[in-house]
């Protein structure tokens, strides 16, 4: 909202929760993610930007490993998540996405009551012990994605008769109630109004004072204002990744400067 | 808004035309569409014309089965007949055999008629010869049930012989009898007597539906009932077993196998086993079933697998079908809150997938039920249904048949009334059908409104 903000993400160094090295991703032949390395720091909002199509959401799939999902999807290199590698054999990947949420690009509900859909996640994790506290954790995590206030009084209603702005905020709900430690957002506030945006930004920065959050972002303001750290892609390849006012203010890469400033995407 | 007020300027030469009058690529265009519109409604007519025809065949032959002729007599139990003893001894009275009481009924019948005044030249024994073959049977088993009634006169009423049912529902006339030794003209003048006396009528039989098979000379006792309970069990068989080996199969291959040649060669292969002809399963089955397993011939049970060798690809295609119909962000929304796998299919995915996973299953169902080939070969076909089972089990092992084979054994009889019967069947067989489809939209309504 305020341009001011850019100026107040004060570059704290955080240690590093995600590191990424030599990263390739192919869908079948098809070269999506060359060669990239990251480190994204805890407690730090990330966020990518880049034209459409060059590869953000694979890069953030990758991190909770939901590319397992695609059959003709196959990644090298090594993803780490505190110095653990999440490719490892022994790794789960259902561990795994417990502890790193994620929103989707299109909002997703489960055909399933508003109150189910948010009290999933906390059930098939065991982490509430009754009823009551199922309804705290629904509550608490209805509220963190601001939606609480137009969904308390019909929390029986089918998810997905909700419009698609409030589809996408219980989207959020349902991601932050199981607690995660890391929350990837894939465009989360795409279907969103400026009020609600608005919202999720504030949660996005709220989450940050415990998890690490990454955000894919068509927004330049946005990721000005809610990120710490940007990484720009082209093309399949991370052209540049630094503080958010640094790729803002002063781009190295004429690719990056031409994005910002609207030349290519 | 103004860039079109900007490009409309310079295309202004463009002559515009009134939108009152149609240009001839309008015209023509609509043309086009009525007609493809009429051929449309012709082939939906030509479509409903043949349902149309069917029905009213299959109705208008068929209805006359569940009618039936009986003749109301009163008969004396003669104590001297039927316990010669006289000691109610049931080992004594079960001696006496059917034919023994036949003499019964020509007392009683000629008592009748003399009561209602009715002129005949008829013999006794040719006047009951308008009841049923199955009239001393059925005498005598009344007998030996109620053995305190012997000694006293019981009010039956008769099943009346195949020719005199045909000839009030008008298969049977004066002329076609010339050569007919089962029955005469003056036979025929009787029934009319009897008739108008009420002694003889014509209603809703319903030992046609519950009934069992008779054999050839007691078309009228025929009834559908024991072959619809071979029908049901093998229904049994197949729901119990292939609608869970066909979700399971349906739920790995979709969701859990993965995708190289060895699953490629299992669907190509269970989708050409949907179109494998259905005596094929019926050979197998016999040469599997009952000549290696030695299970028994001509069992329900054997038919059930038979059937659901058959009905399991179509059950497999249709289920995966739903399952793939099932939006995959529903998958992802359950893998991305840190579901596992089989969570996600059995809390998210099959829920939505069950209306057409429970449509395709009573398709098959129903596809089965109507199926006659592979029974041919297992011998359900031909087999007499007589006995109904008094258990499940017993109406799994023991030989019967199935209804589409009961149908077919009436119509290649030759007497007519075995031939109103098939028809008949075909009636209920139909229903059977027709409330199965019923009862998978039902369930298709019902499932689909939870959201
Ligand atoms: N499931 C898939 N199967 C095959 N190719 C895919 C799949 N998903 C993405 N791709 C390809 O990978 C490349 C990167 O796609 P990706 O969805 O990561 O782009 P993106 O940066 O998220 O774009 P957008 O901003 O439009 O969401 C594209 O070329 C796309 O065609
Ligand atoms: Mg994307």
């Amino acid at each position: 909202m305020k341009d001011s903000n850019i100026s107040e993400n004060d570059v704290i160094t955080q240690p590093v929760k995600i590191a990424a090295r030599n990263v390739q991703v192919y869908y079948g032949d098809n070269h999506a993610i060359k060669d990239v390395n990251v480190e994204i720091d805890d407690k730090t909002v990330t966020a990518f930007i880049g034209p459409s199509g060059c590869g953000k959401s694979t890069f953030l799939r990758c991190i909770n490993r939901m590319n397992d999902t695609i059959d003709i999807c196959r990644v090298t290199g090594d993803i780490e998540i505190d110095g653990e590698d999440i490719y490892d054999r022994k790794v789960d990947p259902v561990q795994l996405r417990a502890k790193v949420g994620m929103v989707f690009q299109k909002p997703n509900p489960f055909p399933k009551s508003i109150y189910d859909n948010v009290a999933y996640g906390p059930r098939i994790h065991g982490l509430a012990r009754n009823k009551a506290e199922l309804d705290d954790i629904v509550e608490r995590a209805l509220k963190r994605g601001a939606i609480w206030n137009e969904v308390k009084d019909r929390l029986n209603e089918p998810g997905t008769g909700l419009s698609g702005g409030q589809q996408q905020r219980l989207c959020i709900a349902r991601a932050v109630a199981t607690e995660p430690e890391v929350l990837l957002m894939d465009e989360p506030c795409s279907a969103l109004d400026p009020i609600a945006t608005a919202q999720v930004e504030e949660l996005i920065d709220e989450l940050r004072q415990n998890y690490s959050v990454v955000i894919v972002t068509h927004s330049m303001q946005q990721a000005a204002r809610v990120s710490q750290k940007t990484a720009f892609f082209h093309l399949g390849h991370l052209v540049e990744f630094g503080d958010t006012d640094k790729i803002f203010t002063a781009p190295e890469d004429p690719r990056t400067e031409s994005y910002i400033t609207g030349r290519i995407g | 808004m103004t860039d079109v007020a900007n490009t409309g300027a310079p295309a202004a030469p463009k002559t515009s035309k009134s939108l009152l009058t149609q240009d001839a690529r309008t015209i023509k265009r609509n043309r086009a569409e009525t007609r493809f519109k009429m051929y449309g409604i012709a082939a939906i007519s030509i479509g409903m014309l043949m349902l149309v025809i069917l029905l009213t065949t299959i109705i208008g032959r068929g209805t006359g089965a569940f009618q039936q002729t009986f003749i109301t007599l009163s008969v004396p139990l003669t104590e001297a007949k039927i316990d010669k003893t006289g000691t109610r001894d049931i080992e004594q009275i079960k001696k006496v055999s059917t034919f023994g009481y036949a003499p019964l009924l020509s007392a009683a019948f000629a008592q009748k008629v003399t009561e209602l005044g009715i002129e005949t030249d008829l013999k006794p024994k040719d006047m009951a010869n308008l009841l049923s073959k199955d009239a001393p049977a059925t005498l005598r088993d009344y007998v030996l049930e109620n053995l305190d009634q012997i000694g006293q006169t019981v009010e039956f009423e008769f099943l009346a012989q195949s020719r005199v049912d045909g000839y009030l529902k008008d298969r049977v006339d004066r002329g076609s009898i010339a050569n007919d030794k089962n029955i005469s003209a003056e036979q025929l003048d009787l029934v009319d007597g009897l008739l108008v006396a009420g002694t003889l009528e014509k209603r809703f039989n319903i030992s046609f539906i519950t009934g069992a098979d008779a054999s050839d000379a007691r078309p009228e006792a025929a009834g559908m009932g024991v072959s619809m309970i071979g029908s049901l069990s093998m229904m049994l068989v197949v729901l119990v077993l292939a609608l869970p080996i066909g979700v399971a199969a349906s739920i790995y291959l979709e969701e859990f196998a993965p995708k190289n040649w060895i699953t490629d060669v299992i669907e190509v292969n269970i989708s050409n086993l949907a179109a494998v002809p259905s005596i094929v399963f019926g050979i197998l089955g016999l040469a599997v079933f009952i000549n290696y397993m030695h299970l028994p011939n001509s069992a329900p049970l054997v038919g059930g697998l038979v059937l659901t060798l058959m009905t399991l690809p179509t059950i497999i295609i249709s289920t995966r079908a739903s399952l793939k119909a099932v939006p995959p962000s529903i998958r992802d929304a359950a893998l991305g809150v840190g579901a596992s796998k089989m969570q996600s299919v059995f809390h998210h995915v099959l829920p939505l997938a069950a209306p057409g996973i429970l449509t395709g299953t009573i398709i098959g169902l129903a596809q089965a039920l109507g199926e006659t080939a592979p029974l041919l070969l297992i011998g359900m076909v031909g087999f007499i249904a007589s006995n109904p089972p008094e258990t499940i089990a017993e109406g799994l092992l023991s030989p019967n048949s199935a209804m589409p084979a009961q149908i077919y054994e009436w119509a290649k009889r030759s007497d007519p009334a075995f031939y109103e019967r098939a028809w008949g069947g075909i009636i209920i067989l139909l229903v059977f059908l027709i409330s199965m489809n019923a009862i998978a939209v039902m369930l298709r309504r019902r499932f689909e409104r939870r959201w």
